[in-house]
């Protein structure tokens, strides 16, 4: 019976996995932040042994920490569970938070920074290997049959790239989009990949991370400064065309207008990949709500629950598939439309 | 919790990103681009030489046309040219037949003419013998009768004046 129960739960469309048995009530609010936030280990799945007990398959990641005493550290964690990781951080001068992120202890005052290659990272270099082996594979093929008309994946991704280059460089980087093209492709494609890949099972929704749509927007922004025309710093810093008590009023406006941009960039992405992983983990987690919810096991509330549950799943699911790609295209659209602004030359 | 940057992921990410976007840029995007530009340049090329060729086509139909349109007048002209030669042979044919008919009439005139003369001196000659052997017979048969012999004498004297031969 129990067997049975735990097929019926692993049939939903994200794997949830959880060891909930032995705590009184279920909270869910846990699980959902354990599956949004990123990760030391690559956590596959739990089979099951009844009593409460599991075998976990799982990926450990090892830890890269730089801590202002000692340095960059490399080491594992081989805990079975999160008290025992969390006594072993301990012993080596760290605080280990629920997440499993290595902190600096709460009465320490050196300087601790968590620099391991999470799932995250891992993921992320799961897509670059993915774009590398797709991309090199159609680039050969374009130079063999140089004049044929594209052929199998070749011309699908064709009037992608095509896309991106007439309708994201072109119009907004003029003369100078080819020189931007790669980059553009490459962020457009690696956001679109990484936001489909995160929707798939045992995978991490990588662009629900506001550090990684962060450092995504941060290199918009140095592209952007970087490619800034003499028109573009004289907006900023001394508005054209105003009185000069509103130039000195414009200056900070100006400024911030900078900050907002990147910073609208990586909230943008971040909170869009989160809001629809949110709802699909809200509504596939009904079921485990319903199920244990009251602290009782409510197998038949669960089972109910489970048509309407799955129907409202599949049609979120749709949209974040559409959703995946048009957050990758105005990611893109908007670091091409900011340099194009930036290098604009103003005729007065 | 999932507001709060990691600087860790945050290094990560940037690291990650730009080696793969060096990568791609240098082995997928740049000899995809290339080659895109350089079909897109073929393809315009081939339309423009495509264009050129029936451009081309198009003048030598044209050239042709002319080339055809001036055989046919020379055609005409020299089938005019020849009808008139022809016409021209006929008339100096014509006349020269002509004239050389009349010479032919004119010779036979002269022939007949001569012809005529030879034959009036050899009837003069003969009547003038018949007349002389009549005459003879005449004069052995009426000598007898002188007056009548005189007369006759005269009548002939006479119409041998009138007409010598």
């Amino acid at each position: 019976m129990e067997s049975i129960k735990y097929l019926l739960l692993s049939l939903s469309f994200v794997s949830i996995g959880f060891s909930a048995t032995e705590k009184k009530g279920f909270d869910f609010g846990h699980l959902l932040f354990h599956h949004l936030i990123d990760t030391h280990d690559w956590h596959i799945t739990d089979i099951p042994l009844g009593n409460g007990k599991k075998i976990s398959i799982a990926i450990h990641l090892p830890y890269i920490v730089y801590d202002s005493e000692h340095g960059l550290r490399f080491f594992f964690l081989h805990g079975h569970n999160h008290e025992e990781k969390a006594k072993e951080a301990q012993k080596m001068g760290y605080h280990l938070d629920e997440y499993g992120h290595i902190r600096a202890l709460p009465n320490s005052n050196k300087t601790v920074i968590d620099f391991s290659l999470t799932k995250s990272s891992l993921q992320m270099i799961l897509v670059g290997l993915l774009m590398l082996w797709l991309f090199t594979t159609i680039a050969r093929r374009y130079e063999r049959n140089p004049n044929s008309p594209p052929k199998g994946i070749q011309s699908f991704f064709e009037p992608i790239i095509l896309f991106i280059k007439e309708e994201i460089a072109e119009p907004y980087l003029g003369n100078k989009a080819n020189a931007f093209l790669p980059y553009l492709l490459t962020l457009g494609f690696f956001i679109w990949f990484a936001n489909l890949l995160g929707l798939t099972p045992f995978n991490f929704n990588i662009t629900g991370s506001i550090s990684v749509t962060a450092a995504l927007a941060v290199l918009t922004f140095i592209l952007t400064q970087w490619n800034g025309s003499k028109d573009y710093w004289h907006h900023i810093f001394w508005f054209p065309g105003v009185p000069l008590l509103v130039k000195f009023i414009m200056i900070p406006v100006e400024i911030l207008g900078v900050f907002t941009k990147p910073f609208a960039l990586a909230v943008r992405l971040f909170a869009n990949i989160t809001a629809g992983h949110c709802m699909v983990l809200g509504l596939v987690g009904l079921i485990f709500v319903m199920y244990l919810g009251k602290g009782t096991e409510n197998f038949a509330g669960a089972v109910a629950i489970m048509p309407l549950s799955i129907l409202f799943t599949l049609v979120i699911y749709s949209i974040e598939i559409i959703v995946a790609a048009v957050q990758a295209y105005i990611f893109a659209l908007l670091t091409a439309v900011f340099i194009g602004m930036a290098m604009e030359e103003h005729h007065h | 919790m999932l507001l709060k940057p990691e600087l860790g992921l945050f290094f990560w990410t940037t690291v990650i990103f730009l080696t793969f976007f060096f990568l791609l840029a240098k082995f997928a995007w740049r000899p995809i681009l290339n080659a895109l530009q350089k079909r897109e340049e073929n393809i315009a090329n081939a339309l423009k030489a495509a264009e050129d060729a029936k451009a081309e086509a198009q003048r030598l139909k044209q050239e042709n046309e002319q080339l055809l349109q001036q055989a046919r007048k020379e055609r005409e002209r020299i089938l005019k040219e020849a009808q008139e030669a022809k016409k021209q042979i006929l008339q100096q044919a014509k006349e020269e037949a002509q004239k050389e008919a009349q010479q032919i009439r004119q010779q036979a005139l002269q022939e007949i003419e001569a012809q005529k003369n030879a034959a009036i001196a050899q009837l003069h000659n003969e009547a003038a013998q018949l007349a002389l052997a009549i005459a003879e017979k005449l004069i052995q048969q009426r000598l007898q009768d002188d007056k009548e012999q005189q007369a006759l004498a005269q009548r002939l004297l006479a119409q041998l004046k009138q007409n010598p031969n």
